[in-house]
């Protein structure tokens, strides 16, 4: 790319009606550089990447393009100015093939028709270049989140973007995907791309950025290069306190007897021969890489998949064909997909709240009161913090959807909880209470499985690690062998001599 | 093989036997399906004139449509001139406009066409014109209550669904009554349905304190009309007048029941009259062709013994 | 995290239209019709309007909770004619061996609801069970029953026996303390679904289901019951309005019920309930039926309107009742 540019937020303020979110930001995206914005959720990253791209408008302040001021009135205006925002939440139409997607909105017109064989080679060539093998005609719905990542990059690239905004891009990725983004990113920053990024992962920031931004409550409390800063600070900048500790010691026991008995569990197409045990109170890791098959194992346990196989809940035979059955034996299976599976985003935190238990609050008719209280007693006791109680659900942050959806299935009293990605997308303050209340719960006597692609969380907050890898468990690590080095060995099929495709 | 040669002759032997002196003929018949009294009567009516016809006449053969909407008709029309090799066609059109051109093209063909009741929008098309007289239904009707009251009086009018039909009888019926005294309080759609006409006399019925009269002009109208008289207990309205011939109705006026003292036909027979002249113009070499006009005649007390048909569902 | 999520809640200042909407239009409604003619006010002409509601009105309190849960049914104004002329039938059927009597007008009722039920039980196998689109399937049954009950009708009219007429009619006509039966079924029926809408777990499950049917799976809601029960419903209600509508003309016809579905539709819609479900409210929906109905009353009670524009009349109150009830904070 022969043109760059920068990209400058010059002391912008943005106020949503009384309320300021941000206050004074100043920060420049330069060519060649990695900036990285960090901070707590709700801290105004996603207001001021926003501002930057077009989709807000700044309350005071300015944004500039090398150095001249600019109004960008849409994000389509920002777009032809070659700035580019890839939200986290991908911005792809399902149905839509890669290609089509990539010239959305910009097709390449011959007379009346479409170019297809351009737009064909063209794709070919963007992808080419990202380094990533995904067919343009494959459609959206059909392709692994990191080359839906990729293919939001290749869009960014057809537009020309000499900057590029991209919000939590690793959020949803493996560890390996997210290596084969970080060799793109390095590569755009070669070629003079202004790039912006967002993560909760500070050890990324860390490795790929050249400069750090630290937001907290809209305002820049650490500015300056990466090499200054080491984990640790970046932290105690996010969160305004010691973090180091983020996991919580482990302070109670583990019971003798088995709680879940799982013998050759199958899930057609996902899993087989799933066989492990669960003692009362323990918390068992189940790590593995995306496409293992842990959360469709786990679908399948709780009756939310078609699957066989031998479980016990206490020593007792159970059958689990629907999630109904799995919560009256006391098995509740928490979702990794919180705004698709766990939360009614358009409904209130109430009517959330008690979904899942809406039996214990109905005699004939629902008792308003009794929700009321719940509802009181959920924010007391998993802090969960939002501007009022009738907000929409779809409104709150990540963490405090996360928190709600903890709150929303401990209302079952289940004595097996099964955790699927716990903090994904959340900040670390957030992270460490939701460690407080997994241990809490183990305290109590529940037994639990946390489900994660984060190997430092599970190897954190577990007793025990079963390693699952294309469907099977690969094995099980504890104590002293619950090193990440272990668990990625036996995630990637030890001794293997090729990389394993996902 | 030798079984199957023989199967095949003794079938051609016994289909044949009857048309052995010529040709089987195809008589397509394409009518509105029954959305209605009127329409359910000249289905029947259709259907029996069918089966009579196809026992009497061996060497004829019949196809018999019914459509919802005109579009449904225009294919089904092109349908019997395409596969059914029809020689002649029997079509009560939908509407006028919409079903011209596919006549049409059928009268091109070389194929007999008899147009019932519905004119096309282009005259001189169709062999046979079997037509109802729908301003002559207006003016029997407008007629008969400009006798019965003779000192005028206040009257509310229903029209049926909004078309040609409805807009001829109308105007037949008040250029019948000028002159007599009666007014029009007002005139509303009532689609020609019982549902539609009670919600809009009981309507009328809030709206003006005195109504001498109610001109339905059609059965199934007045059956709704009469509901809502009922319900609201007035006797200011002196009767109801109808129109179509439906058996009930017909009953009504046989009994002398006071609501209902006359009826005016407008017969959905006029379909088997038209299939029969079709028939009778397909197999012999009388002259059937022309305008053929079914008038619509009074019923009263002494003459509905004649004109009500106990099989008839209407 | 959103840029929203640090806005404060909806203020408590200004008119709330969402709520207000179809309730505004309804009362402007009123006023208009009392300036137009003074008899609108009339008893009797508020106990036409509301009677003659009733059928649509018991229909779409069953339409608002199939909504709600993410369906739709195409199929009641079908059902309806279908199931009068079933009852019809029976009845007919039944009178030369119990002879007329209130014992036949329940064989009649009991036709009807059991009929009902049938038809929401097949509308709602085929939705949930054998998972075909609502809309497929709805429009599949909607011609389905309308043929059957032309086919019953010979094309003609299904007329209930003279002597039997005298015996049901009261069902339409009569009530207690001058209240009209069909109003107070109507009363009874909008009443217990808004209590159900609102404070059953039925209701509660309902609206999570249309809401997202992947949220309500997961958290244990048996998402193919409640669809299936959302049908049956207003299967078993359009049952309740057939028992209401046989009685009045004594008749059901190939054409009785037509266009009652969009109807019904309509009123759920200007009622607020969304039409892409997950949430709904029964009184507005009876708000919305009272609407439509005082529209055809308004103008059947007034001169200077072409009976012609009726249509686009009503066409262009519903476009507003909806656009007043819009939430402008709707962001693109």
């Amino acid at each position: 790319m022969s043109e760059t540019r920068a990209l400058t937020l010059a002391d912008v303020c943005r106020s949503f009606g009384p309320v300021q979110v941000l206050h004074d930001i100043s920060l420049t995206l330069r060519p060649g550089e990695v900036h990285a914005l960090i901070g707590e959720n709700g801290a105004g990253k996603s207001t001021a990447m926003k501002i930057m791209s077009g989709y807000l408008e700044p309350t005071k302040g300015q944004v500039k393009l090398d150095d001249a001021p600019v109004r960008f009135a849409s994000s389509q205006e920002a777009e032809a100015q070659g700035v580019v925002l890839i939200h986290q939440e991908f911005n792809l139409a399902d149905q839509l093939s890669v290609e089509q997607n990539i010239f959305l909105g910009h097709e390449k017109r011959r007379g009346l028709f479409l170019d297809k064989a351009w737009m064909q080679a063209e794709t070919r060539r963007l992808l080419a270049r990202l380094n990533c093998k995904v067919s343009p005609d494959a459609r959206v719905r059909d392709i692994s989140n990191a080359d839906k990542q990729m293919v939001e990059i290749a869009k960014a690239l057809s537009r020309r973007a000499q900057v590029l905004i991209m919000d939590e891009p690793t959020a949803v990725l493996t560890e390996r995907e997210a290596e084969v983004l970080f060799e793109q990113v390095e590569r755009l920053k070669a070629e003079g791309v202004a790039i912006l990024f967002t993560s909760h992962k500070l050890d990324e920031v860390k490795r790929i950025s050249d400069r750090i931004t630290v937001l907290r409550d809209g305002h820049v409390v650490a500015q300056g290069m990466t090499a200054e800063f080491n984990e640790d600070q970046m932290a105690q900048a996010m969160v305004g306190r010691d973090v180091s500790s983020l996991y919580p010691v482990r302070s109670v026991g583990v019971g003798d007897d088995a709680a879940l008995e799982v013998r050759g569990l199958n899930v057609p197409g996902y899993a087989h021969d799933i066989s492990f045990t669960l003692r009362r109170g323990e918390i068992l890791g189940i790590s593995g890489l995306i496409g293992s098959g842990r959360t469709e194992a786990m679908e399948g346990l709780t009756g939310l998949r078609a699957a066989q196989g031998d479980v016990r809940i206490n020593g007792r035979p159970v059958s689990l064909r629907s999630p109904q059955q799995a919560q009256a034996a006391g098995l509740c299976y928490l979702t990794e997909d919180r705004k698709g599976r766990g939360l009614l985003l358009q409904k209130g935190m109430r009517e959330n709240l008690t979904l899942q238990a809406l039996p214990e609050f109905t005699n004939w008719l629902i008792d308003h009161k009794a929700e009321d209280a719940a509802l009181t007693r959920a924010i007391a006791d998993f802090d969960i913090r939002a501007p009022t109680r009738e907000v929409l659900v779809g409104n709150l942050s990540g963490g405090n959807q996360q928190k709600l959806l903890i709150a929303k299935i401990m209302l079952t009293d289940p004595d097996i909880v099964i955790i699927d990605e716990p903090t994904r997308g959340i900040d670390i303050g957030t992270k460490q209470q939701i460690y407080e209340f997994i241990h809490a719960l183990s305290a109590a006597g529940k037994s639990i499985i946390v489900v994660s692609s984060e190997m430092q969380e599970v190897i954190g907050l577990a007793d025990r690690v079963l390693v699952m890898r294309l469907g099977t468990i690969a094995g099980e690590v504890s104590g002293d062998d619950m090193t990440e080095d272990k668990i990625v060995r036996l995630a990637m099929g030890l001794g293997a001599t090729r990389q394993e495709a996902i | 093989m030798k079984f199957t040669t023989i199967t095949a002759a003794a079938l051609a032997a016994t289909l044949a036997l009857p048309a052995l002196a010529q040709d089987t003929k195809v008589i397509g018949v394409s009518i509105p399906a029954a959305t209605h009294g009127w329409a359910g009567g000249m289905n029947f009516h259709a259907q029996q004139a069918v089966n009579r016809l196809e026992e009497v006449y061996p060497q004829l053969d019949f196809v018999l449509a019914t459509a919802s909407d005109p579009a449904k008709q225009v294919n089904d029309i092109e349908d019997m001139l395409a596969t059914r090799n029809i020689s002649a066609l029997v079509v009560l059109p939908f509407e006028s406009e919409p079903l011209t051109s596919p006549v049409k093209a059928v009268a091109d063909s070389g194929a007999w066409v008899t147009v019932v009741d519905r004119g096309l929008a282009i005259p001189g098309i169709e062999d046979l014109y079997v037509a109802g007289d729908n301003p002559g239904f207006g003016k029997v009707s407008g007629e008969y209550m400009a006798s019965a009251m003779p000192d005028g009086g206040d009257i509310v009018v229903f029209r049926g669904i909004p078309t040609t039909i409805d807009n001829e009888r109308v105007e037949g019926f008040q250029s019948a009554i000028e002159g007599s005294g009666i007014n029009i309080l007002a005139m509303e759609h009532g689609n020609w349905n019982r549902d539609d006409s009670f919600t809009v006399m009981q309507d009328f019925l809030s709206k003006y304190d005195k109504i001498d009269a109610v001109w339905a002009s059609d059965d199934d109208m007045a059956i709704g009309v009469l509901a809502a008289i009922e319900q609201s207990g007035r006797d200011d309205i002196k009767f109801v007048l109808g129109g179509a011939g439906m058996k009930e109705m017909v009953a009504k006026v046989r009994d002398g029941d006071p609501m209902i003292p006359a009826d005016v036909t407008y017969p959905p027979s006029m379909i088997a009259t038209a299939i029969e002249m079709t028939a009778v113009g397909m197999t012999s070499t009388a002259p059937v062709s022309g305008t053929f006009t079914i008038g619509s005649v009074l019923i009263t007390q002494e003459n509905a013994a004649d004109f009500y048909y106990e099989d008839s569902p209407f | 995290m959103t840029a929203t999520e640090t806005r404060p809640s909806r203020p408590a200042r200004g008119v709330n239209l969402k709520v207000l909407g179809p309730i505004l239009a309804l009362v402007v409604l009123v006023i208009v019709g009392a300036a137009l003619n003074g008899n609108f006010l009339s008893a009797a002409n508020i106990t036409n309007v509301l009677s003659r509601s009733a059928f649509i009105g018991i229909i779409a309190v069953g339409m608002t909770f199939v909504i709600t849960g993410g369906g739709l049914d195409l199929s009641v104004g079908s059902m309806a004619a279908f199931i009068a002329g079933l009852m019809i039938l029976v009845m007919n059927a039944m009178l030369p061996v119990m002879g007329p009597g209130w014992p036949l007008v329940f064989v009649g009722m009991l036709t009807a609801m059991v009929a009902g039920t049938l038809a929401g039980f097949v509308n709602g196998f085929l939705i949930t069970t054998m998972r075909i689109e609502a809309f497929i399937v709805t429009l599949g049954t909607m011609g389905i029953y309308r043929s059957l009950v032309t086919w019953l009708a010979d094309g003609g009219t299904l007329s209930l026996d003279f002597g039997m007429r005298s015996v049901i009619r009261p069902i339409y006509f009569d009530g207690i303390l001058g209240i009209s039966w069909p109003i107070i079924v109507f009363a009874l029926v909008a009443i217990s679904g808004e209590l159900v809408m609102r404070r059953a777990a039925f209701g509660r499950h309902a609206a999570a289901v249309g809401s997202n049917d992947q949220v309500a799976r997961y958290s244990s809601v048996n998402v193919n019951r409640v669809r299936m029960l959302t049908y049956v419903f207003l299967g078993i209600l359009v049952g309740v309005a057939t028992i209401m509508y046989v009685p009045r003309l004594g008749s059901a016809s190939p054409s009785t019920g037509v266009l009652w579905e969009l109807e019904a539709i309509a009123a759920v819609i200007i009622g607020g309930t969304m039409l892409k479900g997950g949430f709904g409210r029964v009184w507005g929906t009876v708000i919305g039926v009272l609407i439509l109905s005082l529209i055809d009353n308004i103008l059947n009670l007034t001169d200077g309107v072409s009976p012609y524009l009726n249509g686009a009349i009503q066409g262009v109150i519903i476009i507003l009742a909806v656009i007043l009830q819009r939430d402008k904070k709707a962001e693109s």
